[in-house]
């Protein structure tokens, strides 16, 4: 029993956490709002120089062969640096798919080489994001998940999140390679991982707001009301961390109970963006209900992905059959059931 | 991360459980608070200790086993699940015990470690005073040297267990000229000792479960002192620290309280107002956040690691989750919950629970202090 983030992944993590501030900053995320795809090649070209497509790709295929452990700890760096690219679908949920069902070699090989990108389609989410810049899809029939090539093309719907392309779903097909809710959990826990980077980067906006904004003679964060509320939108962050690390290592193992701590980690980090998102805005003032400060695309990004792989109201159904309707065992002794 | 027990680990689990199950009253006490339920608390603390359980962390030579923080976690599982009952010795196990632990000489371990791990001594705290409250530097309580002993005068108040107990500890000023967190000095104290009065204190619940300590020229030997002279701060902090991270308030008796609130929902359903199931969720999910966190605490203190000014996360978390799930049975149980006693007679553990939880965001440092800590320290707001 160790409860504990070894030095490599921590090294790691702190690697991509740097990489995109230099490559994936607020200027960067200004200037693709202004662009017409929102995508840009130079930044693909450069996350798979760093690896990233082939993180969770077999060693065998290409790849590196990380667990879904450092896939959450490299989600929350992708979060925490707005990255709307298709990378965290493509490389943290369909990889690690692809490879547990078996018989996609070539297709795993390409994803660790930047070539190929799969869209992910689940009757859970209204749209499908980035479908027009994959080569591949993974969709949902009578509880399947289906594997298929593109082709053809679907309507663009208008997210609120600049930098999110999301499109009308499309008619299921293709070859079976696994579960519709293997392919919603690994995704919703991707997303919950995303969701506390997103929250960090607003807390860190808003405290060097607070550092730095004066009134009244000194800076607003020397003031207690504003300091107590960043502080609650802390504990609520950092108690996301462990659920999500505890949901990962459950999926990896393939523990029973997998699905219902993935819906904790979905809640958990939801609830912790979301009122990290108000803080933020809080904090800033007017300026935070501008479109000129860079923190609306992190606040926008924590409305979406809150939304996306299941919202509130289902990750709670799933809790409620667990704990309420008692088919988990809970109490003392039974943490890690 | 390995978050599997190994088979030594089960095993120690099976055999806390077995001795548990053996010897753990089958009647709840009576409070620890009023003086009957006290004794019967030491009784508890000295049949805990005749099984070897006093302290499992701590080193065979001072009454512990010398188990590490993992194997302390599945102790506390198993002592809550066998719903054992409160340790009244909590504010020296917890908290005096690693201060001597980490500060004292090796006389001094010996002669409070051992005795505390058996249940022999009952400590009680002494922080506040009437004026020093979240403004613990602004203490006045003095301790004047004379020779080899020192003389203490002054007041000290919100004392847990000083009703009752055997010995106290708390900060004093050594130094009279000095001001705020200099010149104060860590130092025990007997309270049976000529000069102490205690005054009972009646807490919200009816019960005297602190008192006021009033100081007239107690003689106190030096040796009591732990660490130096005028070093009685920074060992306070350190004492603190170990109050609001690991060790007080276990993630096992929130999950218990998770579990009996799982039920009492079942039990109330059908008339439970809507809210309610989203609200019993949720204590389910925070004992647990809190029990991960905790585990992972563990951990990076095992990997040699220590606990920092996040100790004030876990102290806001856990204080507001149990008070968050203790209203929730409070509401379910509408218009019973202001009955003391439920069907059957026994007592409204809710009430009594819900009582107790709201003293979680006051003690060990008010939740306004800890979120000051987490704003200066974690994000290194100015002051």
């Amino acid at each position: 029993m160790d409860f504990i983030i070894t030095e490599d992944q921590a090294t790691l993590t702190q690697g991509v956490r740097d990489y995109l501030a230099g490559v994936h900053g607020p200027e960067l995320l200004r200037a693709l709002d202004t662009s017409d795809s929102r995508r840009s090649a130079d930044v693909w070209r450069g996350l798979v120089e760093m690896g990233l497509p082939g993180l969770l790709v077999p060693e065998a295929r290409g790849g590196l062969g990380l667990s879904l452990l450092d896939a959450v700890l490299i989600a929350a760096e992708l979060g925490r640096a707005g990255v709307a690219e298709p990378l965290a679908d493509t490389a943290l949920v369909a990889a690690p798919l692809l490879a547990k069902a078996g018989g996609q070699d070539a297709l795993l090989g390409a994803i660790a080489a930047g070539e190929a990108k799969v869209a992910l389609q689940h009757p859970v989410n209204p749209w499908v994001a980035d479908l027009e810049d994959a080569s591949h899809i993974l969709s949902v029939k009578n509880g399947a998940l289906l594997l298929t090539e593109r082709s053809g093309d679907s309507e663009l719907l208008d997210s609120v999140d600049p930098l999110r392309r999301l499109y009308a779903p499309v008619a299921a097909s293709g070859v079976d390679v696994g579960s519709a809710d293997a392919l919603l959990d690994h995704a919703a826990l991707i997303a919950a991982a995303q969701l506390v980077g997103v929250a960090d980067a607003m807390l860190e906006q808003a405290t060097d707001y607070a550092k730095n904004r004066s009134q009244f003679g000194q800076p607003i964060g020397s003031f207690q009301a504003v300091k107590h509320h960043l502080a609650t939108a802390v504990v609520k962050i950092e108690f996301a961390k462990p659920v999500i690390q505890r949901a990962a290592v459950a999926l990896a193992e393939g523990t029973a109970s997998a699905s219902v701590h993935v819906s904790h980690a979905k809640l958990a980090a939801a609830d912790a963006a979301w009122a990290m998102s108000e803080t933020a805005i809080q904090t800033h003032g007017a300026m935070g209900y501008t479109y000129e400060v860079d923190l609306h695309f992190w606040m926008k990004r924590a409305w979406a992905l809150a939304g996306a792989w299941g919202d509130r109201a289902f990750h709670l159904a799933r809790i409620d059959a667990a704990v309420i309707g008692g088919a988990l065992p809970i109490g003392p002794g039974h943490s890690f059931a | 991360m390995h978050l599997a027990y190994t088979p030594e680990q089960q095993d120690f689990r099976a055999e806390v459980r077995a001795w548990m199950e053996a010897n753990v009253p089958k009647e709840p006490l009576v409070t620890l608070e009023r003086e009957d339920g006290y004794h019967q608390h030491v009784e508890w603390e000295r049949r805990l200790a005749s099984g070897n359980w006093g302290m499992v962390t701590w080193p065979e030579a001072y009454g512990g086993r010398g188990l590490d923080l993992i194997q302390w976690l599945i102790f506390e599982e198993e002592y809550y699940r066998a719903g054992a009952p409160l340790r009244v010795n909590q504010n020296g196990i917890f908290l005096l015990g690693p201060t001597v632990m980490e500060f004292g000489t090796d006389e001094q371990k010996a002669r409070f470690l051992t005795p505390m791990a058996k249940g022999e001594v009952i400590w009680a705290q002494a922080w506040s005073e009437p004026n020093a409250g979240s403004d613990m530097a602004a203490i006045t309580s003095k301790a004047i040297r004379d020779g080899d002993h020192y003389v203490i005068s002054g007041q000290k108040t919100w004392s847990s267990r000083a009703s009752f107990a055997d010995w106290g500890f708390g900060l004093f000023r050594t130094d009279p000229e000095s001001k705020r967190h200099k010149g104060l000095s860590f130092i025990l104290f007997d309270l049976n000792a000529p000069g102490v009065t205690r005054r009972p204190i009646r807490q919200l619940h009816g019960d005297p479960g602190f008192a006021e300590l009033f100081f007239d020229e107690v003689r106190v030997p030096v040796e009591n002192r732990i660490a130096g002279e005028g070093e009685g701060w920074n060992v306070a902090m350190a004492t603190a620290g170990f109050e609001r991270g690991l060790m007080l308030r276990s993630p096992a008796r929130f999950q218990a309280a998770a579990e009996r609130l799982v039920k009492l929902f079942r039990a109330h359903e059908t008339k439970a107002a809507p809210a309610a199931r989203e609200q019993v969720m949720q204590a389910w999910m925070d004992a647990q956040a809190y029990a991960y966190n905790t585990y992972a605490v563990a951990s990076k203190i095992m990997a040699g690691g220590h606990i920092g000014a996040e100790a004030s996360l876990n102290k806001i978390f856990w204080s507001e989750l149990d008070r968050a799930a203790h209203r929730t049975a409070m509401q379910l149980l509408g218009a019973s919950a202001e009955l003391r006693h439920l069907d059957g007679g026994a007592l409204n553990m809710w009430l009594e629970g819900y009582i107790f939880s709201l003293s979680g965001p006051i003690y060990a440092g008010s939740n306004e202090i800890q979120r000051n800590i987490i704003a200066e320290r974690l994000l290194g707001l100015p002051r």
